[in-house]
């Protein structure tokens, strides 16, 4: 089964695409598929983009992939929503927002739920990635559920993290609250036809420019007019990429999410050890040790 | 944890009609009975349907309409599915649909249609009984 | 209401409802308002006869807009009406005249109010389907053929692409000799409701807005009598809105409305008393009637206070009503005859100007001619054998409904507050904060409903094993070819040069924001299609595609 997929995606058979990344996303044969596709082909740009509720980032992902088509780039889209906690559900929209070119073999769009409280994009995210550069895409957007929590781990699986804002009428910026500049790579200053958008970009750059700060572009864009997305492409281009290094992180994250899968599937296994550490057998990081014993066998 | 992984439907308006009460309160049951819903939006072409299910890897198809266009639009995405390889989708109409056409529904292949005044109980408990033919 | 009550009864009677049982279904309207057993001069604090109800034709117009009302005047009867060509439709509007109704309303199919030819290959299966396909200044010709426009009044629902029809009504009116100035209809061209609610979206909000008030403008200088936008909560409540927020929707989108006329350089009083509403008649009577007579106090209130009208024309709130089509059922279909039964007497209660009264068969197809004879037959009863035209606002002074009123008022002021901070109307579109609270209400409904404490006869209670199916109107599928046909031989007809001038000049006219009425006007007369024109304003405006929730 997996042996046909794979052949068939060699053949760049859309559905053996949309397929793997199914099993993917479901944490199923991970080992398997990650032998089988290598290590990430390096050449394809990973750009996410993150930023608050309500800034536009479905709309200004979808944009941008217009502009890359014209540019005659293929692009792959991965657009994470949040799944409900207490019954796993998920309504993904991101589609509504983004561009429907259903003649186009050059661009992808996947929607992914994002368990809450993991974080900012769904589970397996950094395999999907590697499959979708290997399907051949030459650039690989990643649409984040939204900004805040999570981030760290957005600016390990992209290349270049953009962040959106937008114009705000009230005195404190929430973005300057939340730290989230620290993140970004490239600043865009969101639904720029709006009144404010100078002073935005002017304050966010003032902030930027504190002693110390990295080099950050800052620029404006208006998914509705179409202005300023060359110039945001060119800035995205010129920005130092960051998943370049392969060091052992992420391996160690790949570990983790198979046994957080393993947990899962042998929760019930677990049950005696849950029971003698409630009842006080064993301290926590014995119970740990036994569970992680567990899950390696 | 193949049992468990929530099945995805994705939720279709095609045509022109812009009545979508339905296929809203029909996507916010789902995921709260928890579905993963993809809702593409209004105006779908049936090619553009057909493109977001393979994309998707979608289990079941839910096609909405109200402006009683179903046989000209529904037949389309059908042969549209099969002609993509994704048969193995099943499809479901809601809407506004009359008596007499129901059966000429499913002889196309549709398995289920739901009319007004469904309890969303009923499309729940029919899309759990069946599962999914896409990830059998 | 300074009553005197005796205490010792009001206790007694307090007793006896604590010692008996709660409802068995929630006591709530079909909004999820809770309702107290009871209404007394308790509820009706500090209530003033004469600044909260006063009388009718008078400020604040809580009784009615006339002084005598529907005993002085019956409202007009004004069943919708439209399907497959113009000359179809043509004559089922003499039909409509022959049984007497007295006003004329027009259906348009969903490709024309979504601004698209009949050709258009997204127009496959809907031509003529939902109403009547208006390509050109041609298929208007027809529909008013034999049809004196001078004495009967004519609706036109369209909305996106309003500017342009109107353009092809006055144009075709004009070449047929009738005075623009004696003219009346209403053009319900109100977009801001498509953005919330209905969806017939083609231009982004703000040169949406701008094209409705180019026709508020150029009817208020040329077509005196017309009522050039029916702001309209109709379609906002069929998403599943709750009464309040349909209330408190529409009157925003009045005030919007009046904002950027203003800005025009209008007075208010050239053209505030030619804004009509639709509003929607719902099941729930009591709440129905509350909102209606809201709805006018509101507006009289912020027209005289806050715009400065002076003219009391201007203050008044004059609506149409539609029985709520949501609320018909396709199980036991004639009991839809009941529902739109008591829904219209609620909206004659509450003193509405006219009314459509839905058939029961709407559900499932355009209604028949049978079912449009009874639908009409309902308002006909209810106007001459139930009596209730006798007096004005036989409801004014009832504790509950002047409760319900005094409460729907407060409750609509704060969504006024809540849309002044998110930025006003456009700013609140933009944050999608009208389709989240509708949306929200949809499905609060919804799950009232699956948990079974909000009741459907027929189709959650009281269902029937073996129905029998009503006949139905069947469109004949020939009508889409017939169509395509006559929109052919026009293109094949007309001028080329007098179709790129003119909708050269189109273009011209948005880019330098001038009224577009008169450009619109020329491109009519060249034969300039409804998507052809559309396109060139497109050209200026942009789209506004799939940024829907």
């Amino acid at each position: 089964m997996l042996s046909d997929l794979l052949a068939r995606l060699e053949e760049k058979d859309r559905l053996a695409l949309a397929r793997l990344l199914t099993l993917i996303s479901r944490g199923e044969q991970l080992p398997e598929i990650s032998s089988a596709i290598g290590t990430r082909n390096e050449t394809t740009p990973v750009v996410a983009i993150t930023g608050n509720a309500g800034v536009g980032k479905s709309t200004l992902v979808g944009k941008l992939a217009e502009y890359l088509r014209g540019e005659d780039k293929s692009v792959a889209i991965l657009a994470c929503d949040p799944e409900s906690p207490l019954t796993g559900g998920a309504l993904l929209g991101d589609r509504i927002r983004m561009p429907s070119r259903p003649d186009d073999a050059g661009l992808f769009i996947r929607s992914l739920a994002a368990a809450s409280g993991h974080q900012a994009v769904a589970e397996h995210v950094d395999l999907m990635i590697r499959l979708l550069a290997k399907f051949g895409f030459d650039v690989i957007l990643l649409e984040t559920v939204g900004a805040g929590q999570g981030d760290t781990a957005v600016r390990e699986l992209a290349d270049v993290v953009v962040l959106l804002v937008q114009p705000e009428s009230g005195d404190e910026l929430q973005w300057e609250k939340a730290g989230l500049l620290e993140v970004a790579d490239v600043v865009v200053v969101h639904k720029a036809d709006l009144a404010g958008a100078e002073k935005t970009e002017g304050q966010v750059k003032e902030l930027l420019s504190l002693p110390g700060s990295r080099e950050i572009a800052v620029l404006r864009v208006s998914s509705r007019t179409g202005q300023g997305f060359e110039a945001l492409w060119e800035a995205v281009m010129a920005a130092p990429r960051r998943g370049t290094t392969l060091d052992g992180r992420q391996l160690l994250r790949l570990a983790q999410q198979l046994l957080a899968d393993r947990y899962r599937s042998r929760g019930a296994a677990a049950g005696p050890i849950i029971d003698r550490w409630k009842a006080h057998q064993l301290d926590e990081s014995q119970a740990a040790e036994q569970l992680l014993d567990l899950l390696v066998r | 944890m193949n049992e468990q992984a929530p099945l995805r439907i994705v939720l279709a308006k095609v045509g022109l009609d812009g009545h979508d009460r339905g296929v809203k309160v029909v996507s916010r049951a789902l995921r709260d009975a928890g579905f993963h819903v993809i809702y593409p939006g209004l105006w779908q072409a049936p090619e553009a349907v057909v493109r977001t299910v393979g994309d998707e890897d979608a289990d079941w198809l839910g096609i909405s309409l109200l402006s009683g266009t179903h046989l000209t639009l529904v037949p389309r995405i059908i042969d549209l599915l099969k002609a993509a390889g994704l048969d193995h989708v099943g499809v479901l109409v809601g809407g506004i649909i009359p008596e007499a056409d129901i059966p000429k529904l499913h002889e196309m292949g549709v398995s289920r249609v739901f009319g007004p005044g469904t309890p969303m109980t009923d499309i729940i408990t029919y899309l759990r009984s069946e599962g999914s033919r896409t990830h059998a | 209401m300074a009553t005197a009550m005796d205490r010792k009864l009001w206790a007694r009677w307090q007793e006896e409802i604590e010692k008996s049982p709660p409802p068995e279904l929630p006591a709530t309207t079909v909004s999820g308002v809770a309702i107290d057993p009871l209404y007394t001069p308790d509820n009706l604090d500090g209530f003033d006869y004469d600044t909260e109800l006063g009388y009718p034709g008078q400020y604040p117009y809580t009784r009615g807009v006339h002084a005598t009302m529907h005993r002085g005047r019956l409202w007009t009867m004004r069943q919708f009406a439209g399907f497959g060509t113009a000359r179809q439709t043509n004559e089922r509007f003499k039909f409509l005249v022959d049984k007497g109704q007295t006003g004329l309303s027009t259906a348009f199919d969903l490709p024309t109010l979504m601004g698209l030819d009949s050709d258009d290959p997204r127009s496959l299966g809907e031509v003529g389907r939902l109403g009547v396909a208006c390509d050109t200044i041609d298929d208007m010709r027809q529909l008013f053929d034999g049809i004196d426009i001078e004495k009967l009044s004519v609706s036109m629902t369209i909305n996106a692409p309003a500017a342009i029809v109107m353009a092809f009504y006055l144009a075709n009116a004009q070449d047929r000799g009738f005075d623009w100035r004696k003219m009346r209809g209403t053009i319900q061209n109100d977009t801001l409701k498509e953005f919330h609610a209905q969806n017939e979206i083609y231009f982004p909000p703000e040169p949406s807005v701008k094209l409705a008030i180019d026709v508020v403008e150029f009817c208020a200088h040329h077509v005196p009598q017309w009522n050039p936008v029916s702001v309209s909560g109709y379609h906002i409540r069929e998403a599943g809105s709750t009464a309040v927020q349909e209330l408190a929707f529409t009157l925003a989108d009045g005030f919007h409305y009046i904002d950027q006329t203003l800005e025009r350089g209008l007075d208010v009083d050239q053209f505030a008393g030619r804004l009509s509403f639709f509003f929607n008649a719902h099941n729930d009577m009591f709440e129905e009637i509350a909102k209606y007579r809201a709805a006018r106090v509101l507006w009289a209130d912020r027209l005289r206070n806050h715009y400065g009208a002076k003219k009391e024309s201007s203050w008044k709130l004059r609506f149409h009503a539609q029985t709520a089509g949501c609320t018909l059922q396709d199980k036991q279909p004639e009991v839809n005859l009941i529902r739109v039964a008591y829904q219209a007497m609620a909206a004659v209660l509450g003193g509405c100007q006219s009314l459509h009264t839905n058939s029961m068969d709407e559900t499932l197809a355009l209604p028949s001619e049978h079912a449009v004879t009874l639908a009409l037959r309902t308002q006909q009863v209810l106007a001459y054998e139930t009596g209730v035209t006798n007096t004005v606002d036989p409801l004014g002074g009832s504790y509950f409904v002047e409760t319900l009123t005094r409460q729907m008022s407060e409750e609509a002021r704060r969504y006024f507050e809540r849309i002044d901070e998110l930025g006003g109307m456009l700013g609140a579109i933009d944050r999608g904060f009208f389709r989240r609270e509708i949306a929200d209400a949809a499905f609060a409904f919804q799950r009232e409903f699956d948990a079974g404490h909000k009741l459907v006869v027929g189709v959650n209670a009281f269902q029937e094993k073996d129905e029998k199916p009503l006949d139905i109107l069947q469109i004949d599928l020939a009508v889409e070819a017939e169509q395509v046909a006559s929109l052919n031989k026009v293109k094949r007809d007309r001028s080329a040069a007098d179709l790129s001038r003119t909708l050269d000049a189109v273009r011209r006219a948005a880019e330098a924001e001038e009224n577009l009425l008169p450009s619109l006007i020329d491109a009519a007369r060249a034969r300039a299609t409804v998507g052809e024109t559309m396109h060139a304003l497109a050209d200026v405006y942009g789209r506004c595609e799939g940024a829907v929730v």
